[in-house]
């Protein structure tokens, strides 16, 4: 799909929304900390809310043009809308909640078959039912169904998983990975969820207080957030500050607490730096004897370990404060328990300096 | 009670509900418009429709008798149409008409405000017009507040003598209500048949507005 | 404490000084006799200081009123009908009774109309849809103009027609409003409204006889004022006022 937003302005409670951006993937995420004007972005691109300037096309269809005084009506955009609070009818029963937005109970001219959409999200034994009578997650999946149902060429979500608790999360996640998969359908997900965007996302627009900051593919905008406040809140699980001492060959070094480290020169000259290592990126290993190519290893002591759903997040002392993610599977192979002794192995490429 | 005093009932309440039909388009119109957004104009449109409510009934009456008799709008529709309205039953209908409006437009306004714009607009989404969100969505949860307003109308438009008497007057059997008849009964020294009519009257508006108030009260949260 | 002093004493004070005041005479009078009646008060309240107030309306809720215990110094009723109920109830010094007026019944149509009704027949007339009378059922004017047609044998053709109004100066106003098309009213509430004419005036052999009794009321709060006043009204300046208006004399 092609989503062009461009020269959008919207004031709003504390700051305005401005967003100049195009979305060519198919799936993308908006992903920023709740209050940045996230929601209203998406309220703009369904046409339920009037910019004080925007221009939005879809596919090559303008949408809105505030300068021509142009702007489609809401319920003839073809744009699905799933908000946080679900939204569902509760004066209708499921069928007729996802009987809605279809023309007919025929499927002929249908994107998707009625029966198709109800077996992938698996809510065939609940359509008879009333719509209080549901779960949280039986109701996000009603909501995610009856979106679909309209035939919408672009489906918007709004914290899909917000209001779920985690076990349930875990269960929603694959539905939407299904709808994106086997309904080829663009997806717009707003989210401030790094696992939702990092498991559905082709593409990540990070907006803060009204603003883009970074646009691109996924791992490349949480591996190298453009700035500190993106890197903050892009969940770089370290973020110290540090000190570059010299640079030499294309490599840093640079002091942080106590120790030293050797990083990817950044290309700005500046040598106050916030030091930033994914959880991902950090090793723990028992032996310290073992040679490798890594170039920082670094004697640690585990201080708390914590669960965070397949993986163990895990807070060391390395001569700063360092969090390392690693499976549960190893966190048991390797003893890992509050005191003991470990050796963290960083590879330089995985050390992101921000200049401060 | 006798043959006249049923016809006197029967009448009454015939055209009290047929008030409350003919005040639905424009009652419900009015309710949506002033629970939805801010536009020029608004705070009068609200204290204009709130006025009959507070006005002495007789001072819309003769508000009334102006805009529809022979000299204003009435003149015209006669000489054009052949269409009276000033002492006839149609004056009844008009009196009992904007007397009650009120009670609807406040009772439906709350309940237009208590549906959750989200739902509506989500529909939207799902493609449906205005027409459709505001029959399918919008109605059908205001709905418990709407029967509510339209049976407050009816108890008000049963019980309407101040604007009634002084546009459509005391014609036994045409525009004879059951407030106008208890009057005159009263001035023709008929006690009796005032009694009869006011026991009447009194279980009318009793049952209506119990059943108005079981509407309005809110529903347990859920 | 002062403040509530100030308030008593001032409240006692304005109460003493209304008792004070010069005699006070409640008359309740027949709509019809409105304005003659205004013009003669002014005239006594000059010549004996007393002060009349009135209530004018249908002789019919009138007479209602006092027999609910209303206070009533005087009764002017426009006829011999409401004034019997009282007496019957023993509500009114018939000593005092008596019936100095007549009147006469006319037919108005508002100013701007172009129909013509020369006698009860007219009234038959498929071009005249609505007409205006006092409570033909109570009040004097209703009860005097269903007389006459009744006369006339056309009642039974007329009735449907008829919009009864609350007394006959409300007919008077419907008629000069337009929103009816003829009223029947007195002669003399013809000549108040400048907005109706006269179509044609009853006769008097062919209408009923109008008497309008003037009595005190038994429970009169100023019976001796009160009779003054009843006095004055049966007086020759009272009569010349009378006649101006267009009422008749009786003897």
């Amino acid at each position: 799909m092609s989503l062009l937003l461009k020269n959008i302005s919207l004031p709003l409670a504390h700051f305005a929304l401005e967003v100049d951006v195009e979305m060519p993937k198919r799936v993308t995420a908006v992903f920023g900390p709740s209050g940045a004007g996230k929601t209203s972005l998406l309220d703009l691109i369904a046409g339920l809310r009037s910019p004080r300037s925007a221009f939005i096309q879809l596919n090559g269809d303008v949408l809105t043009d505030t300068a021509k005084k142009f702007s489609v009506a809401t319920h003839r955009r073809g744009i699905g809308y799933v908000p946080q609070d679900l939204a569902l009818f509760p004066h209708l029963s499921v069928r007729q909640n996802l009987f809605y937005g279809r023309k007919s109970r025929e499927n002929a001219g249908m994107l998707f078959s009625f029966e198709h959409v109800i077996k992938v999200l698996e809510i065939e034994p609940l359509t008879s039912r009333g719509v209080t009578e549901l779960s949280g997650g039986e109701k996000q999946r009603v909501a995610l169904a009856r979106a679909l149902l309209a035939s919408p060429r672009l489906l918007l979500l709004d914290e899909p998983l917000a209001s779920l608790d985690e076990p349930l999360k875990e269960k929603i996640i694959p539905y939407l990975i299904r709808i994106r998969d086997e309904f080829q359908i663009p997806m717009l997900c707003v989210t401030h969820d790094r696992f939702v965007a990092l498991t559905l996302a082709d593409e990540i627009v990070v907006l803060m207080g009204g603003k883009v900051m970074q646009t691109g593919p996924v791992s490349e905008v949480f591996t190298r957030p453009a700035n500190a406040e993106v890197a903050k809140f892009a969940g770089v699980e370290t973020l110290q500050p540090g000190k570059i001492t010299s640079v030499a060959d294309g490599l840093a070094t640079v002091n942080v607490g106590s120790v030293t480290l050797t990083a990817l020169a950044p290309a700005t000259a500046s040598r106050d730096v916030f030091v930033c290592i994914r959880g991902e990126e950090v090793i723990l290993q028992r032996d310290a004897a073992i040679a490798s190519s890594v170039r920082n290893r670094l004697s640690a002591r585990v201080l708390s370990l914590r669960p965070e759903g397949a993986l163990v997040r895990v807070e060391l002392d390395a001569g700063f404060p360092l969090f390392a993610l690693v499976t549960r599977p190893a966190c048991a192979e390797l003893e890992l328990r509050e005191g003991a002794t470990v050796i963290a192995l960083i590879k330089a490429p995985a050390i992101h300096l921000v200049p401060r | 009670m006798t043959a006249v005093e049923w016809q006197i009932v029967g009448f009454t309440v015939w055209v009290a509900a047929l008030s409350t039909l003919a005040i639905l388009p424009i009652g419900l119109a009015l309710a949506w418009a002033l629970a939805r957004g801010n536009w020029p104009g608004k705070s009068v449109v609200e204290t204009l429709v709130t006025l009959p409510l507070v006005m002495p009934p007789v001072a819309t009456g003769l508000i009334l008798l102006t805009i529809f008799g022979r000299h204003g709008v009435g003149g015209f529709l006669q000489d054009t149409f052949n269409f009276k309205i000033i002492f006839t039953w149609r004056a009844v209908l008009l009196a009992l008409s904007v007397m009650s409006l009120p009670l609807l437009v406040r009772s439906a306004r709350t309940a237009f405000e208590e549906v959750n714009p989200r739902l509506e607009q989500i529909a939207r989404t799902l493609g449906a017009g205005g027409w459709r969100v505001f029959f399918t969505i919008t109605i059908p949860l205001a709905a418990r507040g709407i029967v509510g307003g339209m049976l407050l109308a009816f108890a008000r438009a049963l019980g309407e003598f101040g604007a009634t008497i002084m546009v459509a007057g005391y014609m036994p059997g045409k525009t004879a209500t059951i407030s106008l008849a208890i009057f005159e009964d009263v001035q023709d020294f008929q006690d009796t048949k005032a009694y009869h009519l006011l026991g009447v009257s009194v279980a009318l508006a009793f049952i209506a507005v119990w059943t108005s108030e079981f509407f309005l009260r809110r529903k347990k949260p859920t | 404490m002062k403040l509530a002093k100030t308030f008593l004493a001032s409240f006692v004070a304005l109460w003493l000084a209304a008792n004070l005041r010069a005699a006070e005479i409640t008359a309740f009078a027949a709509a019809s006799l409105t304005d003659s009646l205004k013009e003669i008060a002014a005239n006594y309240e000059k010549i004996s200081g007393d002060k009349i107030t009135f209530n004018f309306g249908a002789s019919s809720t009138l007479a209602r009123q006092i027999e609910a215990g209303a206070t009533a110094d005087i009764f002017f009723s426009a006829d011999e009908a409401q004034m019997n109920g009282l007496a019957t109830n023993g509500l009114i010094d018939t000593a005092t009774r008596k019936s100095i007026l007549g009147n006469s019944l006319v037919v108005v149509v508002p100013n701007d109309s172009t129909l013509q009704i020369k006698s009860a027949a007219g009234l038959t007339n498929a071009s005249v849809k609505q007409i205006a009378l006092a409570d033909p059922k109570a009040v004097p004017a209703g009860v005097y103009a269903r007389a006459w047609l009744i006369k006339s044998q056309l009642w039974p053709a007329i009735e449907p027609k008829v919009v009864p109004t609350e007394n006959v100066r409300a007919a008077l106003a419907a008629v000069a409003s337009g929103n009816v098309d003829a009223g029947v009213v007195y002669k003399t509430d013809a000549a108040i409204s400048k907005s109706v004419k006269i179509a044609c005036e009853v006769p008097r052999a062919d209408g009923p006889d109008i008497s309008y009794p003037m009595a005190l009321v038994k429970d009169s709060p100023q019976p001796e004022a009160a009779k003054k006043f009843l006095d004055y009204l049966s007086s020759k300046e009272a009569g010349q006022v009378f006649t101006r208006y267009g009422f008749l004399l009786r003897q």
